[in-house]
């Protein structure tokens, strides 16, 4: 790295809190922004001359399965987290969308809780944590505390994690196996692509009805952002293509009225609202 | 602050008196004199720097040799035995997968990564585990050959 930077590694979580006590200092864990981020000297990463390596500490890299809960570790790696059975059994739209992340060397090092305290538009692992209404615990020194993620996320690149804390896990309420899910990721290709959409959908059907239909998107959107009015709409509706037309019109507004109107919006809103009518169609009209 | 970070290194273990927050591409290439680990993008999209450690294929440039105390680090040089090259090095040449050469380090040791775990992969399988290396070359095609049947 081009800057003086002092880096501490530890093993231990209380000895990783105890050195960011000072708040002069940034947590480290896979590294795969933070490292190209200061050696390209962005000023993401000017604030900070301490770095505290987090990436070895076991306690943030359990995934581990209670009665009604998952809870992952937030150091779990996405490679880690493509792999492991009781996430592809309980949480498979979180392991789809992980799977399309980078390439296997990034996902071999980046951590899912350093995709969303990033924080950037186009996190992929935003837009599943959303549907699946995951919390997250944090530790500092002094403290602990749970916050739903949706609240954590601020705007683009800010969260509420202060310097002396640690995001520690990720928890999520084991969902109905009877879930439908669909993940969808557009970038300029396949491979190492930032995406451009991406979107996150778990539904169920009864009686040819949607229940609990969930829909949140990324990139598009300015953060990762859950469409509550759109899913109360479709809940509890007969699913047709009308339906499916009227949900894919109104999150196309939905996501126009996020972002604001650009130059692009006359050309982005049809390719969207087609692109989800597509997806719909395809996942819960095919079926 | 320099400390002293150990390590081992194509199966030899050292001790590095080294910043650490250095990358491990600079410590391998500017410390250790390992220069067929090469440097493309700096940003992990070239995959060029891809070196393995504890039999995982990571890029060099997004990992501090902070981060690799106690590691198993392979890399290119790492694959030649005894004066004899590796059965995929040989299987690079035999197919003309190598054309300039430079993504050739990077692109090995993916490749050595992915057969670690999975010795008969599938065609999807390489092209998942190449995605993050890029060759202006070849096209692709020779690269997949020589990794099918080494
Ligand atoms: S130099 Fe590391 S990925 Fe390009
Ligand atoms: S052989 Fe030239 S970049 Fe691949």
């Amino acid at each position: 790295m081009k800057r003086d930077i002092e880096l501490f590694s530890t093993w231990k979580l209380d000895e990783a809190l105890e050195l960011l006590e000072d708040g002069n200092s940034h947590v480290i864990a896979g590294g795969t922004d933070i490292i190209p981020g200061i050696h390209i000297n962005s000023n993401r990463f000017r604030d900070f001359n301490k770095l505290v390596d987090i990436s070895r500490i076991k306690e943030l890299k359990r995934i581990s399965e209670e009665k009604d809960k998952i809870i992952i570790g937030a150091a779990t790696t996405f490679s880690e987290i493509e792999s492991d059975e009781i996430l592809q059994r309980h949480l498979p739209l979180l392991v789809k969308a992980v799977s399309k992340i980078g390439s296997r060397q990034i996902r071999n090092r980046a951590t899912i809780g350093g995709n969303f305290i990033n924080n950037a538009p186009c996190a992929d692992s935003v837009p599943p944590l959303l549907v699946y209404n995951a919390g997250i615990k944090i530790n500092s020194i002094h403290h602990e505390r749970m916050i739903n993620l949706e609240d954590f996320l601020i705007s683009p690149y800010r969260t509420s994690l202060t310097n002396e804390e640690i995001v520690t896990e990720i928890v999520i309420h084991k969902p109905r196996e009877s879930l439908n899910d669909v993940f969808y990721k557009l970038g300029r290709r396949r491979g190492v692509a930032i995406s451009r959409i991406t979107l996150a959908i778990l539904f169920e059907i009864k009686n040819n009805k949607f229940t609990d239909f969930k829909i949140a998107s990324g990139a598009v959107t300015p953060i990762g952002k859950r469409f509550y009015e759109i899913e109360n709409y479709a809940d509890g509706k007969k699913i047709d293509r009308d339906l499916l037309i009227d949900i894919s019109i109104r999150c196309g507004k939905a996501v126009l009225e996020s972002t604001g109107l650009r130059w692009s919006s006359e050309y982005k809103l049809p390719v969207l609202q087609r692109l989800i009518y597509s997806l719909l169609e395809d996942n819960c009209l095919r079926r | 602050m320099i400390r002293r970070i150990n390590l081992t290194i194509n199966g030899d273990k050292v001790g590095i008196d080294v910043q650490p927050s250095m990358r491990l591409l600079d410590v391998l290439r500017e410390i250790l004199n390992l220069t067929g680990t090469k440097e493309g993008c700096s940003i992990g999209e070239c995959g060029a720097c891809t070196v393995v450690i504890n039999g995982n294929a990571v890029n060099s440039c997004l990992i501090v040799i902070g981060q690799c105390e106690g590691s198993e680090i392979t890399t290119i040089e790492g694959l030649e035995k005894n004066g004899e090259l590796n059965k995929l090095q040989k299987s690079f040449m035999e197919k003309g997968a190598v054309q300039c050469g430079f993504c050739t380090p990077g692109m090995i040791m993916s490749a050595y990564a992915l057969l670690l775990k999975n010795p008969n992969p599938t065609e999807v399988e390489i092209q998942e585990a190449i995605a993050g290396n890029l060759c202006r070359c070849t096209g692709y095609k020779q690269i997949i050959e020589a990794i099918k049947s080494p």
